[in-house]
């Protein structure tokens, strides 16, 4: 478990209502330091900048998806270390291996409960290493 | 020499196949039958006998007479009829005997006593009347003899032995005569008779073999003659039955035709080398080739260029195993270009001697169906993707608003929020089962079974469903008489099962009131039982309530939730997992939903 608490989230997504919400959420709710962003294509600029704690990706993007932005975000040194949580509506048992193969930290499934949402990221974050 | 050696080894040859000849005809003349028939001619020939001895007894009564042997005479001529009436009542009793077959050696031994008799009637007459008779009655009675022995021979001669004693009979006490008459002629011409008494037996032996190979013959030519018939019968059936086997043969022949020809799936008959010889005609509608365009050329041209390869592999390892394939999606181009998918069933027709003769393929397009089944994966994938982004920001917002992170809300729009949530909640829900529906009825639910105790099992899901059950002021209680026991099941999804029971017992109850939940021993297996003090289920409603989209009264769904799929997902896990699921009415109201799952041995 990491020494310091869980501030600093990382959350990209393009739909723009959820957003709103998980913003919502974890700042009200959980307290924490939230950096959205819309254009997956851009979202390494922005972790590379704001130094996250953890890493939301949404699984299903236009352009670009969860899945690949994760694969290019491994190929950086200043993100590879990144513990990444991937958000996702399709939750099938392939789904998930895929996720787990390709090093995710979690994944959370939609629809979530914006009330116990930053929870569940903390329970995350207690697991890692 | 060389021609003699030549000739000899011709000769052996010529007699070695001989006797192979006559030992087959040996072997085919039934042997009861060919004596049966000697004895036959030995009897015609008796009236032969019977008359010359008759009548020479006659002519020999009259020339002998008047002399003082006179009485001596007649007593002779008494025992000649005598012997002639016996010899007679033979013949008629032999003529009438119905068994002239099983019984021919009895006959031949009368017919040899006979043979004795009337020899011996002669050798009566020497031994009596010779040494008294005048030189010319001797010589007129010598004759006699000669000639009675003689007689025999053609008489006798189906049975020499027969022969040789009657002539015996005669010769014998005449040999005997002669041969002490006191006359030195006399003893010469004694020593003549056995002489001639040999030569005459020799006659008579030889005439009977001939006589014998003679019916021998017959027989086995009338065998051969049987034979014949009987295998030209066997041959006639055969044939008749060959020919029946031919018109059943041509008759299914033409009915599968029939079947190939008017069926709706495509029929292509080839040969090993992948050449087709014949097509039906839902082949010719489903690939738009006429049957002339196929038939004659590879059936390669159905197949398109880039499978050829993996097509050869598949169509090698068919003829090396020549056994029938179902199943084989092949990509097969129709004449205007377009790809259609076809699911082949391949059967190799193979001979007697194992060799593959051609090979019948069925093809059943499938391309519609495939897309039908892209199509509703996609809808499912739309489903639970499409619907859920936007369920999120709904359930998300109002779940900020109603959990008062944003601050105090006006008490009217909070009760607005509140049921929106809720209902935002119960469309979730409804994916969610349809989800599940789906997944199970399409066989992609794979569970993930685990050995647990019942009663945790029960204990952990009134926890999970206590706030329900708070709602509807409906109270959880369990009573178990199976602690301990343990099912081997999936967790998470006995959990919806029992979420499910639990739910719908708290919505269907009076408020107050209290669900029962039981656990028990039934047989080999676990039944748990929820029990609620509801109004007990409508008589209509019975037959279809674990069936989709059902609920008693649609108006209860609008009030209490629930998607009407509950039931219908309960009973097809509990199923999956080798249980049962059922429901009875409660004595005095209410209603008991169960399931019962295998009892695991841990």
């Amino acid at each position: 478990m990491p020494e310091r608490p869980l501030i600093r989230i990382c959350y990209v997504e393009d739909d723009e209502d959820i957003q709103r919400i998980v913003r919502m959420s974890l700042e009200r709710v959980g307290k924490m330091t939230v950096a959205v962003v819309s254009d997956p294509t851009r979202a390494i600029e922005t972790m590379a900048e704001f130094k996250p704690d953890m890493v939301m990706l949404d699984w299903m993007m236009p352009v670009l998806d969860g899945p690949a932005l994760f694969r290019q975000m491994k190929l950086r040194p200043d993100t590879n270390a990144l513990p990444v949580v991937f958000i996702t509506a399709k939750a099938s048992q392939r789904d998930l291996d895929e996720l787990k193969t390709l090093g995710a930290a979690g994944t959370i499934s939609k629809p979530f409960s914006a009330k116990d949402l930053p929870d569940q990221l903390r329970a995350i974050w207690a697991k890692l290493p | 020499m060389n021609h003699s050696t030549t000739a000899n080894g011709n000769g052996s040859t010529l007699s070695s196949s001989t006797d192979a000849v006559e030992a087959e005809i040996r072997d085919r003349a039934d042997p009861r039958q060919v004596l049966a028939d000697r004895v036959a001619q030995l009897y015609r020939q008796m009236p032969i006998a019977i008359g010359a001895t008759f009548i020479a007894g006659a002519i020999a009564t009259f020339e002998l007479q008047g002399r003082w042997l006179t009485q001596l005479v007649l007593i002779w001529w008494v025992i000649v009829v005598l012997f002639t009436l016996a010899a007679s009542t033979l013949l008629v009793v032999y003529r009438r005997s119905p068994d002239k077959l099983a019984s021919a050696p009895q006959w031949l031994r009368w017919l040899a006593i006979a043979a004795l008799g009337n020899g011996a009637s002669w050798g009566l007459a020497g031994g009596v009347f010779f040494r008294s008779l005048s030189d010319e009655q001797q010589v007129f009675l010598a004759f006699l003899f000669a000639g009675m022995a003689s007689v025999g021979i053609p008489v006798y001669a189906a049975s020499w032995p027969i022969f040789a004693l009657y002539a015996a009979g005669i010769l014998f006490p005449f040999f005997y005569v002669l041969l002490t008459f006191g006359n030195r002629l006399f003893v010469e011409i004694a020593l003549l008779v056995p002489l001639f008494y040999a030569i005459n037996v020799a006659i008579a032996y030889r005439l009977t073999q001939v006589f014998h190979s003679g019916y021998r013959l017959r027989h086995a030519y009338g065998k051969l003659t049987e034979d014949h018939r009987v295998l030209n019968q066997r041959l006639e059936r055969q044939l008749v039955e060959l020919e029946e086997a031919r018109r059943q043969v041509e008759a299914s022949g033409r009915k599968l035709a029939l079947f190939a020809e008017r069926a709706p799936i495509a029929v292509l008959e080839l040969q090993p080398d992948g050449t087709v010889t014949e097509v039906n005609h839902a082949a010719e509608i489903l690939f738009g080739y006429a049957a002339a365009e196929l038939v004659g050329g590879s059936v390669k041209k159905l197949v398109r260029a880039e499978f050829h390869g993996e097509f050869d592999r598949t169509w090698d390892s068919l003829l090396t195993t020549r056994e029938s394939v179902a199943g084989m999606k092949i990509r097969n181009p129709r004449r205007d270009g377009v790809d259609l998918i076809c699911e082949w069933t391949v059967t190799p027709l193979v001979n007697f001697r194992a060799e593959v003769i051609a090979v019948i393929a069925q093809g059943r397009d499938i391309t519609a169906q495939l897309e039908a089944e892209r199509m509703k994966k996609e809808f499912t994938s739309t489903l639970s993707h499409e619907l859920r982004t936007p369920l999120t920001s709904i359930i998300g917002s109002l779940q900020l608003i109603n959990s008062g992170v944003m601050g105090e809300v006006e008490k009217d729009i909070a009760e607005l929020s509140m049921v929106a949530e809720r209902n935002a909640q119960r469309l979730l829900d409804l994916i969610n089962d349809i989800l599940d529906i789906e997944k199970i009825e399409s066989g992609k639910l794979t569970l993930e079974p685990e050995t647990m105790p019942v009663d945790e099992l029960v204990r952990e899901a009134m926890l999970l469903n206590k706030g329900f059950g708070d709602r509807f002021k409906v109270r959880f209680e369990a009573r178990g008489g199976a602690a301990g026991r343990t099912v081997h099941a999936d967790r998470k999804r006995l959990l919806q099962v029992m979420t499910n029971l639990l739910s719908n017992a708290a919505k269907f109850s009076p408020e107050g009131g209290v669900v029962d939940i039981s656990t028990d021993e039934a047989g080999p297996s676990v039944r748990v039982a929820v029990h609620d003090r509801g109004s007990g289920i409508p008589e209509a409603f019975r037959a279809r309530i674990f069936g989709r989209f059902t609920q008693a009264d649609s108006t209860a769904t609008r009030q209490k939730g629930g998607t009407g799929l509950g039931l219908a997902i309960c009973k097809r896990l509990v199923e999956l997992m080798e249980g049962r699921i059922g429901f009875d009415d409660r004595a005095g109201g209410g209603t008991t939903f169960w399931f019962e799952l295998p009892r695991s041995s841990a």
